[in-house]
């Protein structure tokens, strides 16, 4: 009886205090520091900063995925109620594929460069489910290709991963990432080197996937837009630490720390000659419209 | 200054088990860069703007054209004399990590091409560096940091530093402020003219985020399937091409606020 309460009352993501420390010559550096996060089923955590706050070395302190010998990390990691931070390697890496879908920076280090895409797609669908044909899981893959809305998929399969520009296998990660239906995603910088276009595009398939399977996401961006977009609460992170946590209303609205606002001015100023222009247009011809009126 | 000339570029799609014919990625490229004049290159992901970067960087010998840079072709050159003129051409690429070796200080980092190019003093060769520390907004002391120990932002000022060591006569940036925050990207925009304005570099700068494009281009073209498109010397002549490509990424928008989020939900 107690359990379905406790069950109900988890959320599906929680760390508590986390931190990781950094072994140097000179001592102990610490590098991330009292990092509180909740993340409940289908809804989508924003993490936001400035280069070398800490987003992605969060992303891996949670699936586990620090250098061994130079980072320590101390603190909580719960995924749906179980502790992680006590799972031995091997149950962490049975964890990252099956529940946890991971997007991570560098896309090139996402694939295995001897493979062709074709190949790790089937490879990542059948260690899940090992009912599914190579057929099958081809099928698959061009379903989640063609939802990133990228060209000839049947093509893609056949090409290895340096035949790629950098969008392209960004986005194809994204769909290996998500053809497995993962319960949370961690999603660090999905969409930095696409442009608009395809943005879009891969938000929809995220958002879709977050509707449709209640994926919770987890996601890191340093564009305010996406953030806008996407995130139902956020977290502001600057020097390893949390400066600001809140609902996506109450930031935009109220930013509370002087780097979140200097982040939404430097977007509102610095970023719109494409608008000015425009505006200055319209104020010309309507001056010249009240002209002719007159 | 540098003139590209009916460049085509199709990749050899050899795999070891199947032969295809090649799949044609730039198709009759033709443009001139004049100097101290920064170009924007545009165009959505997949077009073909790092295959061209590469190919004025002197890195993939396109499968037809010609790129001739300060009167002189690029590909007719010998090892030798492409070494040489190599100096002249530098880049600056997006994964401001990956870039730089991990192991080496950032003196080390931006001393390397001065070491290639350049035989100086030990203590001369430390005072360029300390000098370009300081051109690009950091301080001669970060000389002895190694790259871990900065964020993304400054690193890429380093990787910038190290591409004018050399003072040369055009960079190629390739999504080269993407991957920074809206602070950084605005500050190294800045930072990139001004330097433009002291040494009458040439910019190439290849990107996907229009805004940018327009804040330093003097011209922008916009590629698509291979193909320049478009043309433009102001935001004004960009916004009334009436190619779809150009008018498609115009219209793409992300909110500003979250009260005017597209609404996706009723799609399945
Ligand atoms: N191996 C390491 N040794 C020392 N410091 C490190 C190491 N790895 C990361 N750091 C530091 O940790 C900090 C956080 O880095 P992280 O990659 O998480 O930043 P980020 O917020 O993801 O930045 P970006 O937006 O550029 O991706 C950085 O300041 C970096 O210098
Ligand atoms: N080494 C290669 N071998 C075969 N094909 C390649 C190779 N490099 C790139 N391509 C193909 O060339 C096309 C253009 O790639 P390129 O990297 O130039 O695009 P891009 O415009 O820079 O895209 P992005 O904005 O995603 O970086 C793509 O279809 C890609 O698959
Ligand atoms: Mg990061
Ligand atoms: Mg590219």
């Amino acid at each position: 009886m107690t359990g379905a309460i406790i069950v109900q009352a988890n959320p599906l993501l929680e760390t508590v205090d986390l931190a990781v420390q950094c072994r140097t010559a000179s001592g102990k550096l610490d590098l991330l520091q009292g990092i509180h996060l909740r993340l409940e089923a289908g809804r989508v955590l924003g993490i936001v900063g400035e280069s070398g706050s800490g987003k992605s070395l969060t992303c891996h302190a949670i699936l586990g995925l620090l250098h061994r010998t130079q980072m320590q990390r101390s603190g909580q990691v719960r995924l749906q109620g179980q502790e992680l931070t006590n799972y031995s390697e091997r149950q962490m890496r049975r964890v990252r594929g099956a529940q946890i879908g991971t997007i991570l920076q560098n896309p090139m280090n996402a694939f295995m460069p001897l493979h062709t895409i074709g190949t790790q797609f089937v490879q990542t669908l059948r260690t899940h489910d090992g009912t599914l044909s190579r057929r099958q899981a081809l099928r698959i893959a061009v379903e989640g290709l063609d939802n990133m809305g990228l060209p000839h998929p049947q093509r893609l399969l056949r090409q290895y991963p340096f035949q790629l520009s950098g969008g392209m296998l960004q986005r194809i990660m994204i769909a290996l990432s998500m053809c497995l239906k993962p319960k949370l995603l961690i999603a660090d910088e999905p969409t930095t080197a696409l442009d608009l276009v395809s943005q879009l595009q891969v938000l929809r398939a995220l958002d879709r996937l977050r509707r449709e399977c209640g994926t919770a996401i987890l996601l890191v961006s340093h564009d305010l837009g996406v953030i806008a977009q996407m995130a139902d609460d956020v977290a502001v992170m600057r020097h390893g630490r949390i400066v600001e946590q809140g609902s996506v209303h109450q930031l935009f609205d109220d930013p509370q720390h002087e780097y979140t606002r200097l982040l939404l001015d430097s977007r509102m100023t610095a970023y719109h000659p494409l608008e000015q222009e425009q505006e200055q247009e319209q104020e010309q011809e309507q001056e010249q419209g009240g002209r002719r009126d007159a | 200054m540098l003139d590209v000339s009916q460049v085509s570029h199709s990749y050899a799609a050899g795999g070891r088990l199947w032969r295809k014919p090649a799949i044609p990625v730039l198709q009759d490229i033709s443009f001139t860069l004049e100097p101290g004049m920064c170009l924007g290159l545009l165009g959505v992901s997949g077009t073909g703007k790092s295959t061209l970067g590469k190919i004025i960087l002197g890195l993939q010998r396109p499968t037809a054209g010609r790129v001739s840079f300060a009167g002189q072709d690029w590909y007719a050159r010998d090892r030798r004399a492409r070494h040489h003129m190599r100096r002249e051409v530098q880049a600056v690429f997006q994964d401001c990590y990956s870039a730089v070796n991990p192991l080496m200080s950032a003196g080390q980092i931006i001393g390397e091409p001065l070491r290639n190019y350049e035989r100086l003093s030990a203590l001369e060769q430390k005072r360029r560096v300390a000098e370009l520390l300081e051109q690009v907004g950091l301080q001669a002391s970060d000389a002895d940091k190694r790259p871990a120990a900065f964020s993304g932002g400054q690193l890429q000022r380093i990787n910038i530093a190290r591409a004018i060591a050399l003072r040369p006569k055009l960079i190629v940036l390739d999504e080269a402020i993407s991957s920074l925050d809206m602070v950084n990207q605005t500050q190294i925009l800045t930072l990139l003219s001004q330097l433009r304005a002291d040494y009458g570099m040439s910019y190439l700068f290849i990107t996907h985020h229009i805004q940018a494009a327009l804040t330093i281009s003097d011209r922008m073209l916009v590629m698509d399937k291979g193909q320049i498109v478009c043309t433009a010397d102001s935001a004004a002549a960009l916004m009334s091409s009436p190619h779809p490509a150009v008018q498609q990424l115009i219209a793409a928008r992300l909110p500003e606020h979250p009260s005017q989020r597209l609404d996706w939900s009723s799609e399945t």
